[in-house]
């Protein structure tokens, strides 16, 4: 890793005093995830305007107020290592490199995104930037990325595979299949349960009759840790040392970050089974907020350079609405075109 | 429930009455003899055809627990559980016709293992994808729990069927709904030919108890009177609304996954250090010692159930092949259905 490593020490700020430990990372890193987590946030804003002109058609599936989690788990990924994010991780999928018009593309069907208009959502990925597509039924990623660990290790590279579930996903099939396959074979893979609270109108206590999700890691000889999935730096350091243990072959990691979805399903469902005050409470947790108090506390963004990145994000988001709303539709004759080639 | 602790309180002494002792010995002995009888005679003579898949040496599993349900219960064995279908009324004769292909066996000569199953003597019959049976617990759980009934069911499957997503579904949904389902895990140490080790991680499976919210227990499945302990502390909890359990019992297959397979992917000399944990001397000279009974009492167990096997036997081969034309009865129609009403043959054999 070329990353130059500078201890910090955290806590001193009173609303992230909780967990004080040293977290490797340079200003300018720590800047970055800013960036990123402001930029998660402001495609999401975006897609939801788009969603509300009726010019995206289809769901919308809000990261709102699970930022943290995206990128503080693909931030701490190496560039060799694969990630198969849900339809809740484009902040993964940014920090991998897709970028704001990427997600406009796609969403509003047009021509010049990955899929050409032919899905309308985040179902895209690329090789080359370790990106595994999103696959609707949640919880099949965990095998497929368990695959990706099993190639790694079989051609001795150095590559970790992370992948998330929600809670909901805990109970399907794959999760099982493929947790208990890459602990036996000690695959390097890390699975991220993203513990939202609700799957769909499913609150988490009608899904398990456990505390914590990350218990399940005891059932497959496994390592399991929770965080705080609305702390960016604990996210990022508990998966770096997870993807470390990979990488040294002690095997896959079970980390549930535990969250909540500050939205419905998707931009269609209101949520209205969801209490109000716990809304309100986990708004006072907000992960941006949370992150933006603490750099300051710290002296690591002044002002200046926060008002800059907030700029510069909202230029890019600009720039890319623009460029996407001027990219033509797909004609009807190429919806059949790359299938099965 | 800790092991340690569940066999503290059920001093061995304590665990059955000499009726209930007796009757284990002797569904123990049954289902030996029975199945020496299909594996190592009527299979080898040519006279059962297809696979034939026996629980030798696990017996003590099924009977332990299934020798505890009472009327209203519900068991769905595994396919090296056949002692739990003689426990629940399933006759000699059935067994024997049904191995044979018989027309008046219960799937009138439609299958020839262990697919049987009778909703009035509570057993649903194995699906052979094994583990499709523990979802099918939890439905039946479910309606117990809906009809506030305090019956329970027991569910029996492999521990390399633990590997697969309905065992954790079914177990996910049990733990989350408290659905009265005892989960018991025959734990032989190979799937075919696949060894514990590459199986799961960890050191005893009943650590996934707790992962869903419910108790795990690991006990020895040679031991008849383990099981039945276990068990029965199990279905205490099933009964009074406190939810599920999982048992992983601890055994060994004593023979190959089916009557073709030699089995020598397993070392021999596991295979002697098993053979002298073997369930059923056991659990004879425990009862030798216990003064239940005496060696020539159990001699004479022997005897009898031999010659129960040997008129069983006699009557299934004198049964009669189904016709062919009869292949297609009973597939997508019921008993109303103008093909069955307008002949005679296929009726279901409960009164052999």
């Amino acid at each position: 890793m070329s990353r130059r490593n500078k201890v910090l020490k955290r806590g001193s700020s009173a609303e992230a005093s909780n967990v004080i430990r040293p977290v490797k990372l340079t200003r300018s890193q720590l800047r970055e995830i800013f960036y990123y987590l402001r930029l998660n946030r402001r495609v999401d804003e975006q897609l939801t305007n788009l969603y509300r002109q009726g010019k995206v058609v289809g769901g919308v599936y809000s990261s709102l107020g699970q930022e943290a989690i995206s990128v503080g788990t693909a931030y701490a990924l190496d560039p060799q290592d694969f990630v198969g994010p849900m339809i809740r991780n484009a902040g993964a999928m940014l920090v991998r490199g897709y970028r704001p018009r990427d997600f406009f593309l796609q969403y509003m069907a047009r021509k010049d995104g990955p899929t050409g208009g032919r899905d309308a959502n985040t179902h895209f990925g690329d090789l080359e930037r370790g990106l595994i597509a999103p696959i609707s039924m949640l919880g099949e990623l965990v095998p497929v990325l368990a695959g990706v660990g099993l190639a790694s290790k079989i051609r001795k590279q150095k590559r970790v595979a992370l992948t998330y579930v929600g809670d909901g996903a805990t109970s399907t099939t794959p999760f099982h299949e493929g947790l208990n396959f890459a602990a036996v074979l000690k695959l390097p893979l890390v699975v991220i349960a993203e513990n939202n609270g609700w799957a769909y109108s499913t609150p988490v206590e009608k899904q398990l009759a456990v505390r914590d999700i990350a218990e399940r890691a005891k059932a497959y000889g496994i390592a399991g840790k929770v965080v705080d999935g609305n702390d960016v730096l604990e996210v990022y350091e508990v998966t770096r040392h997870a993807a470390e243990r990979a990488r040294r072959g002690e095997g896959p990691t079970l980390i549930e970050a535990k969250t909540m979805r500050m939205k419905g399903h998707a931009e269609h469902d209101d949520a209205r089974y969801v209490p109000r005050e716990i809304l309100e409470q986990w708004r006072r947790k907000d992960p941006l907020e949370r992150f933006e108090k603490y750099l300051s506390a710290n002296k690591l963004l002044t002002e200046k350079e926060r008002i800059e990145i907030e700029k510069r994000v909202d230029r890019e988001i600009r720039e890319d609405v623009e460029f996407a709303e001027a990219s033509p539709v797909p004609p009807p004759e190429d919806a059949a075109r790359p299938i099965w080639a | 429930m800790p092991t340690a602790k569940a066999d503290k309180r059920y001093g061995r002494e304590s665990v059955a009455e000499a009726a209930t002792l007796e009757r284990m010995l002797y569904y123990l002995k049954l289902t030996r003899a029975a199945e020496y009888r299909i594996e190592r005679v009527l299979y080898r003579q040519g006279k059962i055809v297809g696979g034939v898949y026996v629980g030798r040496g696990q017996e003590a599993i099924a009977v332990g627990s299934a020798i505890q349900l009472a009327e209203g219960d519900v068991v769905l064995p595994s396919h090296r559980d056949s002692a739990a279908l003689l426990i629940r009324g399933f006759t000699l004769r059935e067994i024997f016709c049904n191995w044979l292909g018989r027309a008046n066996g219960p799937t009138c000569g439609r299958e020839n293992t262990t697919h049987l199953g009778n909703l009035k003597l509570g057993v649903i019959p194995i699906i052979s994808p094994l583990g499709d049976t523990c979802p099918v617990a939890c439905g039946v759980a479910l309606t117990f729990k809906q009809s506030r009934k305090k019956s329970v069911v027991l569910v029996h499957f492999g521990e390399g069927t633990t590997s697969r997503g309905d065992v954790h579904e079914a177990m996910n949904m049990a733990a989350v709904m408290k659905l009265p389902v005892i989960f018991i895990c025959n734990n032989n140490a190979y799937a075919y030919s696949t060894p514990t080790s590459l199986q799961y991680a960890v050191k005893d499976l009943s650590v996934r108890g707790p992962a869903y919210g419910m108790p795990g227990v690991t006990v020895d499945g040679n031991d008849v009177l383990k099981v039945y302990a276990t068990v029965k502390e199990a279905i205490v909890r099933g009964r009074s609304g406190q939810g599920p359990t999982f048992i992983e019992c601890k055994t060994f297959r004593m023979t190959g996954h089916s009557a073709h397979d030699a089995a020598e992917y397993v070392p021999r000399e596991l295979l002697r250090q098993e053979e002298k944990k073997d369930p059923i001397p056991r659990f004879e000279k425990y009862l030798v010692a216990r003064r239940v009974l005496t060696a020539a009492q159990i001699q004479e167990m022997q005897k009898q159930i031999e010659k129960e096997i040997d008129a069983a036997v006699a009557f299934a081969e004198s049964s009669p092949l189904p016709e062919g034309t009869e292949a297609v009865e009973g597939v997508y129609c019921g008993s109303d259905c103008w093909w069955k009403t307008t002949r005679t043959s296929g009726q279901a054999s409960r009164n052999l």
